[in-house]
């Protein structure tokens, strides 16, 4: 039972610049075949205007990350352990309905993975967006109207006044993804999540919707975190990346610090297996060994079965993420013990 | 695997290899089954009244067409557990032997359904083009009829008697095996192994019994649990309107119709018949949806 | 070139078609019975004459696709045959009988559809909850028991014990609740499953993960979203359900002494009026396959997705 606080500030005041701050979240699944432990201590800092990435593999617990921010776990998620602090306020104790009227779609909000399912097929765009705006009062349906197709306009969709009147059906998956951001955006919330928006979409829709998401960048100055398993679109927006394993982070540094100098394990692997920065990360075979199944997880560092440097300590300590140098966090024992060492 | 790659002797194997992941695929199927209490209970259930119709002559405590005179219309007690009827007959013996005729009937029926809808699948969905056609409209016009509507026209022009009854339910009932049946084998014909049959030139006839026949088997045993409870209600109902058996044999239906005339006198009767009907429907529908469930785990939940 | 018209054409063309055969079965079964069926029909003590006079009548010495046909024609000119049971014109009957059978059909699928719908939908939303088990048991439990025993229990608890209701005939408002409800509480459980399972199907869809993340409200996702989007499909189903819920209303009216069109048909299979049967029997399958061909047409002018081609 989550105790009702009033939004002010909590215990867990965030450090300057940092808009979210998610400590330690654990969080488990109730499934058919046992209790999966889909993230096991998740550790994230998002500073404010920054694009900060999460790459993992598929498995890692990346969107289930995203999806308890805005408490849109499915019933037989629980919650174990954690806080997820935004402007000071820990949003896994408010209830369902302060999460709705006050932080979803005003504060934070979220974009997916398929753009063909997450517009609701019977209602026109122009309902939807409008659906958007529902909770503004003041304004008249007029002024909405207006605003809504001020903001389809930004990002560059063609006839507007036609493209209201369609239904999701008749719009290609480009289009609907931008009229996805549009909606989620006309409330001028301060964080967008999104999860692997454009993995659904052709690469010359991806490289549209990528320009777009860059304008939006530099025009609103928003935050977003950018949850992927394609590096190619990490390195072209976003400004800081954490790689995500097996529900922990393990690495987190700026976006030239992990493509130039990475320093776990994994996350080494990850990048200098690639033979160019256009690989997915999900064709990626190098690394012997699969991604474990959360069921029944490796003790001590999740990664030490496939890690070449394993001593014995990793199979039972697990690895805190440690800042070795400035902005650059890495969760591993043997990197640490080599950095403080010099 | 292509047809031409394909000797009798890998023709041979690959069905050997299919034939045993089958077999483990029973077991996970048998688990599943077993673990689901509901389908655990209706097992027991339809238990009871097989028994009960084997072993009538032992299970009730009266001779159900002994009538006296004496001890009309007594009401429930420990004497005659369900009281008597009309007739002095006592209740409960009556409903007991009752069961063989309902078992009976309704095992008929749905073998006499079973045979023509999955003949009919099987040809509609293997053969497609006109066939198909020619059966699905038949399908369709079928059901384009209240079951019992149609059925009770059929058994009524036929006369009475409960080979009637049968005769009617049967030809009306039948659509739904040879629709299920036909989608199974829709899925099934694009199989490589029986491409590879076809094209060392079995007939028609031997691949249809050979391979898919016993890859719908599943699916007509599944059904065979769901269309009992049509069945048995259907046959109760057409008994209840007067068709089927004759006095002095009662079957379930036709009590109730006897025992709606006294209802006011002797509700024990009709309800207690309709409560054996109840009994032995949900026993059968708690199996066929257990089997649809270890089947096919993903059709009904979510 | 598939088109909104195009499938509109090609539907109707198909229940063209069935009704064709419809009316071939409700023709044929006339002839499926044993022996002579003008001896039959004039019971044990006809003469040759009679029989000869009376076949002559009804057609039945010539050969049976001209029977068929002067059938099909006298139909279309309102002609139904006579029946013998009362000695009147068939249509006569039938006029008489529509309403009752309308009003009782009618009515008891529109209660069966709202409480399904009812059901399913709150069984979803408190899913595995304990309403959730009832729901799924009272469906079974409905579907377990012949219709005609469960008129007779509600006729016994409602009007002969408590007295809340006339039991016979068509006499007063009252009247038509038991045989209403009857119908209707039976017939929902063949609803309440499958509005479940949609609404289970609807709210794990995305777009439903995507109007929270907007921050719409819980009961306008559930009510004004999932509700509409569950409750497309159905639409069909109530047409394939038709045909149960007239065969469970023709035992209810026997049981009831409802005078509509099912009690005129048990009697008269029973009488062996036959020109009633075969009348009877087409009115009936001839309205399910307009229903199912209307519930088809309407589905695909609610669904914008089939509403409208690109």
């Amino acid at each position: 039972m989550r105790s009702i606080r009033h939004l002010e500030e909590t215990e867990g005041v965030n450090s300057v610049g940092t808009l979210l701050e998610i400590r330690d979240l654990k969080v488990s699944f109730d499934t058919e075949e046992g209790k999966v432990e889909a993230l096991d201590g998740v550790n994230l800092k998002v500073k404010e205007g920054e694009f900060h990435a999460l790459i993992g593999e598929t498995g890692c617990g990346k969107t289930v990350t995203g999806l308890t921010i805005l408490g849109l776990l499915d019933n037989n998620a629980k919650i174990e352990n954690g806080q997820v602090i935004y402007k000071g306020i820990d949003l896994l104790k408010l209830t369902e309905k302060q999460l709705q009227q006050q932080i979803r779609g005003k504060e934070i909000t979220m974009i997916f993975q398929d753009p063909s399912t997450s517009l609701d097929p019977i209602f026109t765009i122009e309902e939807q967006m409008l659906e958007a705006l529902e909770n503004e009062l003041e304004l008249t349906k007029e002024e909405k109207l207006k605003i809504i197709t001020e903001e389809l306009r930004k990002v560059k969709l063609p006839d507007v006044e036609e493209l209201l009147k369609k239904y999701p059906h008749q719009l290609s998956g480009g289009m609907k993804q931008r009229v996805m951001i549009a909606m989620m955006l006309s409330c001028r919330p301060s964080l967008l999540i999104a999860d692997e928006p454009t993995t659904a979409l052709d690469v010359s829709t991806q490289a549209q919707f990528l320009k777009i998401l860059e304008d939006l960048k530099r025009e609103t100055k928003i935050t977003a975190i950018y949850i992927t398993h394609n590096l190619a679109v990490v390195s072209e927006i976003c400004d800081t990346v954490s790689v995500m394993y097996a529900g922990r982070i393990v690495e987190t540094a700026s976006l030239k610090e992990i493509f130039l100098n990475p320093q776990h394990p994994y996350t080494y692997k990850l990048l200098h297996s690639v033979l160019g920065i256009e690989t997915d990360i999900e064709q990626l075979q190098e690394i012997p060994g699969s991604v474990p199944k959360l069921i029944n997880p490796p003790s001590g560092c999740r990664f030490h079965p496939r890690c070449e440097e394993a001593k014995d300590i990793c199979k039972t300590k697990i690895p805190k993420l440690q800042e070795i140098s400035d902005g650059h966090f890495v969760a591993c024992h043997k990197r640490v013990m080599e950095w403080t060492k010099c | 695997m292509t047809s031409e790659d394909l000797s009798y002797e890998q023709l041979k194997k690959e069905i050997k290899r299919l034939k045993r992941k089958r077999s483990s695929q029973v077991n996970l199927v048998w688990k599943r089954f077993t673990k689901n209490r509901l389908a655990l209970i209706g097992f027991i259930m339809v238990s009871i009244v097989i028994f009960m119709a084997i072993f009538s002559p032992i299970v009730s405590p009266y001779d159900p067409y002994k009538t006296n005179p004496l001890e009309r219309f007594k009401p429930p007690s420990m004497k005659h557990i369900l009281g008597t009827d009309a007739l002095g007959r006592d209740v409960f013996s009556r409903l007991v032997y009752g069961s063989r005729i309902a078992l009976e009937i309704g095992a008929l029926i749905v073998l006499f359904e079973g045979m023509i809808g999955i003949s009919l699948g099987l040809i509609s969905g293997y053969f497609g083009g006109v066939v198909d056609k020619v059966i699905m409209w038949l399908v369709d016009v079928l059901r384009s009829f209240p079951i019992v509507v149609l059925a009770l026209a059929i058994a009524g022009i036929l006369g009475q008697g409960v080979i009637n009854v049968v005769i009617a339910l049967g030809t009306v009932g039948w659509t739904s095996y040879a629709r299920m049946v036909r989608s199974k084998v829709l899925t099934i014909k694009e199989l490589d192994y029986i491409e590879a049959a076809r094209s060392i030139g079995e007939s028609n006839l031997s691949i249809i019994l050979r391979y898919v026949f016993p890859n719908v088997l599943p699916t007509v045993i599944v059904m065979v649990y769901l269309m009992m409870p049509t069945a048995l209600i259907a046959s109760a109902t057409l008994s209840f309107l007067g068709l089927g058996v004759q006095p002095p044999t009662a079957d379930w239906g036709s009590i109730i119709a006897e025992g709606r005339m006294y209802l006011l006198k002797a509700p024990w009767i009709s309800t207690s018949a309709g409560f054996f009907i109840m009994f032995t429907v949900l026993g059968f529908n708690f199996i066929g949806d257990g089997l649809r469930d270890a089947l096919d785990p993903t059709s009904r939940r979510n | 070139m598939r088109t909104h018209g195009n499938y509109i054409f090609r539907r109707t063309l198909r229940a063209l078609f069935t009704a064709l055969g419809v009316s071939l079965v409700a023709f044929l079964i006339l002839h499926l019975a044993p022996g002579d069926p003008v001896k039959i029909m004039l019971g044990p003590y006809a003469t040759e004459e009679n029989v000869k006079a009376l076949k002559a009548r009804y057609n039945l010495d010539k050969p049976l696709y001209i029977q068929y046909f002067t059938w099909i024609k006298n139909i279309f000119t309102g002609e139904f045959g006579t029946s013998i049971r009362y000695n009147r014109p068939v249509s006569e009957l039938i006029k008489e009988r529509m309403g009752p059978t309308l009003i009782l059909t009618g009515s008891g699928l529109l209660v069966a559809v709202i409480l399904g719908i009812l059901f399913g939908t709150l069984a979803a939303l408190k899913k595995n909850s304990i309403l959730d088990y009832i729901t799924t048991f009272q469906t079974m439990f409905w579907l377990s028991v012949p219709s005609f025993w469960l008129a007779i229990v509600f006729l016994y608890i409602f009007g002969l014990k408590l007295r809340w209701i006339p039991i016979a005939g068509m006499t007063s408002f009252s009247s038509t609740i038991l045989p209403i409800m009857t119908i209707g509480l039976r017939q929902q459980a063949w609803f309440a499953r499958p509005m479940r399972a949609e609404m289970l199907e609807v709210l794990s869809q995305n777009y439903i993960k995507a109007l929270k993340a907007k921050g719409l409200k819980y009961e306008k996702i559930i009510w004004k979203h999932a509700f509409k989007n569950a409750l497309i499909p159905i639409i069909t189903m109530v047409a394939l359900q038709l045909p149960w819920i007239i065969g469970g209303a023709v035992v209810i009216e026997v049981v009831f002494s409802w005078g509509g069109m099912g009690s005129l048909l048990v009697g008269s299979v029973l009488s062996r009026d036959y020109q009633v049967v075969q009348t009877i029997l087409l009115f009936i399958s001839l309205a399910v396959v307009a229903a199912n061909l209307l519930a088809d047409i309407l589905y695909t002018l609610i669904d914008p997705r089939i509403r409208i081609e690109r």
